[in-house]
């Protein structure tokens, strides 16, 4: 890709063409940058665009494309190709600082932030002149280029407040800090001058104001890990200057503290230190009365986003990601003083709950806000411990509950009358799990005919209060509402919630969507009559979402609601699952040919589960699409991966004769995807599930040629790069393919490798390492491999192979007696993503898509101890008095004990 | 895991100025004769002594003026003069104080050849004289790690221990053991293990001149820092440390009642514990765990924080030693560090929480819970500190390795926690939002949240066959 204008233009045109609304067109546009992103120049056009493109639109959209494209490429990872050129990233290392400081606000955010990407992989060793370069210009004078450079710097040192303290990490703020320091304070005095120069601009202010702003984060991102010598020395510079600052009184600064001070409050108040700052009568009464009620109201900005944008004002309300609000701050603050003074403090609002209800009373209409912040200091005040899931788990015993639900909650649910009671109320249902049961019962039906509501916030508190208290847990730890009491509501439930997904504001509305999920999950049996209706619904949803997937919650839940519909339903009949095969697979594969990549995760996933209800044929469907499965774009994104491998693995597993009879060609790609996983030290036990599963199902023959290769290349990785996880992964499979080939086989193939192949790998390996294998499943296939080994394989007996029996057997019985080692070497702590993989896949993003442990080996070995007896046995029988005779040499005291044991156990002796 | 004692690393903070306790320069000796009766009438004595008073001064002695004006030759000739005593004593005064400067001034006094001329001296019939010699190569040893392997490869050390008998003045004695302790410091390298096992001598010391059950306290004092640093390090310094049978006595000296005595004693079984399960056993069976609650409670916080640091070690221990450290009623007392102690104070007894519970039993960890150590734990997650959040999700973590219950999960929740650890989601660090995630996804989820183009297919590529597999 040459650096010319026919080259710039092409670019231009694409470039355009991913802003098109339109995703037919802006698809395509997307992909053809992705495929060309690799050439050499690539970003220096991009460069060149942003810096000198006539039309604004394309500049930006160029800089924030070369931000992805640096965010996705610049980072050279182990094992995979270096994807930008030397001569490239040398340029743009050359020119981007520049670049920046002299392009306006919008495009110096995104090359600000590619320096603070390249700054995190280059800075300092591969990129020593950026600071040096940064900052003389501070020397400019001109505040854009200024604020420019300081903005790059907190980027590239807000790392320094939450990095571990290393040496690596230490030497490189000492070094920041020999060019970095003497500067910024220079430019901290010159700039305080400036405020005072300027003192009455506004506008010179402003900018002064934001330098000084990021002139202060730097200060505390050098000074986090400690204190550098060159800022003690300066010390009295930074603090007056600072203390100047905080007591100034500028209009400009001013910003809301109020949640914070009350947030500060509230820690405060809980910790035994200060107990006694709060145990006045008086400071507790002006706290409550001062500081408590007025933020416990609905203030006129709740009121604006309440109407504005009830969805995130849902959100801040329901799930305490409002940490911020007043109304949150006041609620944990009045939690706080109870936990030291319940009495005092409920005492003091019993009195305010009365007179703000007497107040609404007066006037329901209009002061419906006293009634809103009653129920919220109650709810407060009863929760001594709340948790989402169960709501209010301790309550306080002062604050009679059942009695403010009957009284207060109730008529408000049975006549809705327009603003906010409804809502709070029904946020009071969900939360009282403390509550009887027949009040509960009591909302459910209220709260379904609620979900009728055209009001977006009231059908979603609907849904989300049902969801809650179908989420509880009763005694015996089952839901606290069985499916037998909602029998009589079941249909208007399911009816109710799809029809609120039709609403205007609702069509992707997560709190319905996990209403549905959890009410599927609930009624189990008693929703199949309905799913013939409602599988058509969600699929209908699926393709819509799937045009341009924008809530992640909404679809997260749509698809377990799919996996809830096909367990519940072929549960009961497996032979239904073809009729769900009909509605889905029309949308999976538009799904998959439009590469829709966040739904492709699941799509894997929802197909496993569906495959893996077939008995043990393979559909012709599914064969159709195996070939795509094999496709290397799609094993380059990780999240791929793991729902890839189980749906292979469920295609061997139902297929496996299939796929050699009619899909031979495709068994090298298959081995091809063990070949990539193996190769990667995150991936390899992914790899080894596939290999595992193509050992168990594939017909032997359909194989045999490429046994030898796949066993040079495990043996390879383990001579080039072993780690604890490989191990353990790779002595699962040799022991499998053992105990599926046979223990002369194995022998067979090793030593046909390398002589003497078999005996180095028992002894450097599986002897030393076996103690290290995890998992029931994994052991027992570790075991009974080794037991074969041990009795089946003659070169065990008679060859120079002998002197590892006793060893290997009693490592089997370390197996079966010591505690598993889970030591691993120093440095491979930072190496293991995932720590202990299981034989089967444990990837289960989609919690109602779960796959049950699959034991290769089941019913066939009960116990390995008695196999191992007992093989002991037949293999003494047949040459006799060699097995003891090898026993009393070497096998040590407490092993031979063990061993007696399991003998006696299956009443076998050794002769 | 048990952790070391952090070796030297990149500092940020301005050098601390200690060099007075590494080095100490003579003002005024206490136990000398008299000077006049001393001085005959020799103008160059008389000059010296002149020299010598002038370095002693309290404040800015000449120091730099005297090398300049050549004298070291002198000074370092008279030392060998065994004839002349009087010249002797008073330029290894002068010599001593000199050392006792910066690292340029030593230098200056041992490029002169003066280490072989005090060795020498050492063995000096007179008493003072011998002092002199002990004191100055005191302040050469101090100087760091290349002289102080310097004065080793001219054995100083046996000649050291020669001078020590039942009858060895008090005074002598804290300048010998002061100058030992020096020889036993700096790291980077450490002294050769060699030296550590002559000088591990503290208790062959013992057994000449009973140092450890003197009762002086400045030798006590001397004598556990060397026993600490000689300590501070990799499992075999510390073998040679407890194979000395010393551990009992540093043990009862943790219980000191001068701050100067118990403080070395204490960094001492902190190092001993930091060793195999072994050694750690060594130290229980001598009764650390009883000496340890008393100095958690020490009005001192870096007292707490040395003793928190050596109970993290060994919480890390089999779960034998973690429930001796039970019964021994080891976790009130670290439950109220955690809840009030000083921020370095509580990073050791967060990572003390963490070794229990990745080497406890699930009755053990059951108690740690019971003791309020969770709850604890997790109103530290507000700290700023990332590594102190990760230690504290990793004790986490484990506890629900142990023991994953729907009922712990609550605890947790209720207690706060989970609000704490979904925020850490959020957190910058890569390796804390990971753990907060984890932890998230595997235990408090009960739903987890969270193109066909190219034709180009896999192939599987045969490996090229190499050299030998050698495993």
């Amino acid at each position: 890709m040459e650096l010319n204008d026919a080259n710039l233009q092409t670019l231009t045109e694409f470039l355009r063409k991913t802003l098109d609304p339109d995703p037919t067109v802006r698809r395509p546009a997307e992909k053809f940058l992705e495929s060309v992103e690799g050439n050499q120049n690539y970003p220096l056009l991009l460069l060149t665009l942003l810096e000198k493109s006539q039309d604004n639109v394309i500049r930006v959209c160029a800089a924030v494309t070369f931000k992805n494209y640096i965010k996705r490429n610049w980072r050279i990872v182990e094992d995979e190709p270096n994807k930008i050129s030397d001569p490239d990233r040398t340029a743009i290392k050359a020119n981007i600082v520049n670049l920046m400081l002299s392009s306006p606000e919008q495009i110096q955010k995104q090359l600000s932030d590619a320096i603070s990407i390249i700054g995190r992989e280059d800075f300092p060793q591969k990129w020593p002149d950026l600071l040096t370069e940064m900052v003389t210009r501070f020397r400019s004078g001109d505040f854009h280029i200024i604020n420019g450079v300081l903005r790059t710097a907190h980027s590239l040192f807000k790392r320094y407040r939450h990095e571990f303290k290393s040496n690596e990490l230490w030497s490189e703020i000492k070094l920041v800090l020999d060019t970095f320091a003497l500067p910024l304070t220079e430019l901290f005095k010159a700039t305080i001058e400036l405020c005072h120069t300027h003192a009455t601009d506004v506008n010179a202010l402003k900018v002064l104001f934001s330098s000084l702003t990021l002139i202060a984060k730097l200060f505390y991102s050098l000074n986090f890990q400690d204190l550098p010598e060159f800022f003690e020395d300066n010390m009295e510079t930074w603090m007056t200057n600072f203390h100047g600052l905080l007591t100034l009184d500028n209009k400009l600064l001013q910003t809301d503290l109020v949640s914070n001070a009350i947030q500060f409050l509230a820690s405060v108040c809980e910790r035994p230190h200060y107990k006694h700052l709060f145990e006045d009568q008086n400071t507790l009464t002006s706290i409550c009365e001062k500081v408590i009620v007025p933020n416990m109201e609905f203030r006129s900005a709740d009121e604006e986003a309440f109407e504005d944008n009830s969805e995130e004002y849902i959100r801040r309300d329901l799930e305490g990601s409002d940490i911020d609000t007043r109304r949150r701050a006041a609620c944990d603050l009045v939690r706080g003083l109870c936990k030291f003074f319940e009495g005092p403090v409920t005492a003091i609002f019993s009195g305010y709950v009365n007179s703000m209800l007497a107040e609404y009373a007066k006037n329901p209409q209009e002061n419906w806000k006293h009634k809103d912040a009653a129920i919220y200091l109650v709810t407060s005040l009863a929760s001594k411990a709340q948790t989402q899931k169960h709501g209010i788990t301790q309550a306080n015993e002062l604050v009679n509950l059942t009695e403010f639900f009957v009284n207060y909650i109730l008529p408000d649910l049975k006549s809705p009358n327009g603003k906010s009671t409804p809502y709070s109320g029904m946020c009071f249902c969900c939360c009282c799990s403390q509550l009887p049961k027949e009040q509960l019962l009591q909302a459910i039906p209220l709260l379904i005919s609620h979900l009728q509501a055209e009001s977006t916030v009231e059908h979603t508190y609907a849904a989300h209060a049902l969801e809650r208290l179908f989420t509880m847990r009763g005694p015996n730890n089952t839901t606290l509402i069985t499916p037998a009491e909602m029998a009589p509501f079941t249909e208007q439930l399911l009816n109710n919630l799809f029809k609120a997904l039709a609403f205007p504001g609702s069509a992707e509305n997560e709190y319905i969507m996990k209403a549905i999920m959890r009410s599927f999950s609930l009624l189990q049996d008693s929703i199949v009559p309905y799913i013939p209706t409602l599988i058509g619904q969600l699929t209908h949803k699926l393709l819509q979402v799937s045009k341009n997937p924008s809530k992640p919650h909404f679809n997260h839940y749509l698809f377990e609601s799919l996996c809830l519909s096909v367990r519940i339903t072929c549960k009961a009949n497996p032979t239904t699952v073809s009729s769900f095969e009909e509605a889905l697979f029309p949308v999976f594969t538009e799904i998959l040919q439009n590469d829709v990549q966040e739904f492709l995760p699941y799509v894997f996933q929802v197909m496993s589960l569906l495959l893996e209800i077939h008995s043990n044929s393979i559909p012709a469907s599914y064969m159709a699409l195996f070939p795509h499965l094999l496709q290397p774009v799609l094993w380059e994104r990780t999240g791929n991966i793991p729902p890839l491998v189980r749906l292979l693995q469920a295609y061997l597993e139902k297929g496996g004769a299939t796929i050699a009879n009619s899909a031979a060609d495709k068994i090298p790609g298959l081995l091809g995807v063990f070949q990539k996983l193996i190769a990667s030290k995150a991936n390899d036990h992914q790899g080894f599930y596939l290999l595992n599963s193509i050992i168990e199902h594939m017909p032997p023959e359909s194989i045999t040629q490429y046994r030898k290769q796949i066993f040079i290349l495990l043996f390879q990785r383990l001579q080039s790069s072993k780690t604890t996880k490989f191990i353990k992964s790779f002595l699962v499979f040799v022991n499998l393919y053992c105990v599926k080939y046979g223990a002369i086989a194995l022998q067979e193939i090793f030593d046909s490798i390398q002589p003497k192949m078999f005996g180095m790998v028992l002894e450097k390996i599986v002897i030393p390492e076996v103690q290290k294998v995890s998992g029931t499943v994994e052991k027992k296939i570790c075991a009974v491999g080794i037991t074969k080994i041990l009795t089946e394989c003659p070169a065990m007996m008679d060859t120079e192979y002998t002197k590892l029996w006793t060893p290997l057997l009693q490592a089997l019985i370390g197996l079966f007696e010591l505690p598993e080692d889970d030591s691993i070497p120093d440095d491979e702590h930072f190496i293991d993503i995932e720590d202990t993989p299981g034989y089967q896949t444990a990837f289960s993003q989609l919690a109602f898509a779960g796959k049950k442990e699959h034991d290769p080996i089941g019913d066939a070995v009960g116990n390995p101890k008695i196999l191992l007896a007992q093989s002991l046995h037949k293999l003494s029988t047949a040459c006799p008095g060699r097995v003891p005779s090898m026993l009393s040499t070497s096998l040590n005291a407490e092993a031979l004990q063990f061993l007696q044991g399991y003998l006696q156990a299956a009443t076998v002796q050794l002769v | 895991l048990r952790e070391k004692r952090i070796t030297e690393c990149v500092e940020l903070r301005k050098a601390h100025k200690n060099e007075n306790f590494l080095k100490r320069r003579n003002i005024t000796l206490s136990s000398l004769p008299d000077e006049e009766t001393l001085s005959p009438d020799y103008i160059p004595n008389d000059f010296l002594s002149y020299l010598r008073k002038l370095l002693s001064q309290e404040r800015n002695p000449p120091l730099k003026e005297i090398i300049d004006a050549g004298l070291l030759c002198n000074f370092v000739s008279f030392l060998s003069m065994d004839d002349e005593p009087i010249l002797q004593f008073e330029a290894a005064w002068a010599l001593t104080n000199i050392a006792s400067g910066t690292s340029w001034h030593t230098q200056q006094v041992v490029e002169h050849g003066a280490v072989p001329a005090f060795i020498s001296l050492l063995s000096s019939p007179m008493l003072h004289i011998s002092e002199q010699a002990v004191w100055a190569l005191g302040n050469i040893a101090g100087d760091g790690a290349t002289y102080r392997d310097v004065l080793i490869e001219c054995s100083v050390i046996p000649a050291l221990l020669a001078r020590i008998s039942p009858d060895t003045p008090v005074g002598y004695l804290r300048n010998l053991t002061w100058t030992l302790s020096n020889l036993c410091r700096n790291k980077n390298p450490f002294p050769p293990l060699s030296a550590v096992q002559q000088i591990a001598g503290i208790p062959h010391l013992e057994k000449e001149a009973n140092i450890l059950h003197l009762l002086d306290k400045d030798v006590l004092s001397d004598a556990c820092w060397a026993v600490s640093y000689l300590s501070d390090g990799d499992n075999d310094r510390i073998e040679v440390v407890v194979k000395t049978g010393i551990v009992p006595r540093l043990v009862e000296l943790m219980s000191h009642k001068e701050l100067s005595v118990m403080t070395p004693a204490l960094r001492s079984i902190g190092n001993i514990v930091s060793g195999s399960d072994l050694q750690t056993q060594v130290a229980i069976d001598a009764g650390v765990l009883n000496v340890l609650p008393t100095l958690m409670r020490h009005p001192k916080a870096s007292v707490q924080k040395e003793a928190a640091w050596a109970l993290s070690n060994i919480a890390a221990g089999p779960c034998k030693q973690i429930q001796q450290l039970i019964t021994c009623g080891l976790l009130p007392p670290l439950v109220q560090l955690l809840r009030n102690g000083d921020f370095k104070t509580q990073r050791e007894a967060v990572w003390a929480v963490t070794n229990f519970t990745s080497g406890a039993t699930v009755a053990q960890v059951v108690q740690l819970v019971q003791s309020g150590a969770l709850e604890a734990i997790i109103n530290l997650l507000q700290v700023k500190d990332a590594k102190v959040i990760l230690v504290i999700l990793d004790s986490i973590n484990n506890i629900f390795m142990v023991r994953a219950t729907e009922k712990l999960s609550l605890l947790i929740e209720e207690l706060g926690g989970l609000d704490r650890i979904e925020m850490l989601q959020n957190h910058d660090n890569e390796m804390v939002y990971q753990s907060a995630h984890n932890i998230i996804e595997k235990y408090f989820s009960d739903v987890s949240l969270n193109c066909m183009a190219q034709h180009d297919e896999f192939v599987f590529q045969s490996p090229d066959v190499q050299k030998a597999f050698e495993f």
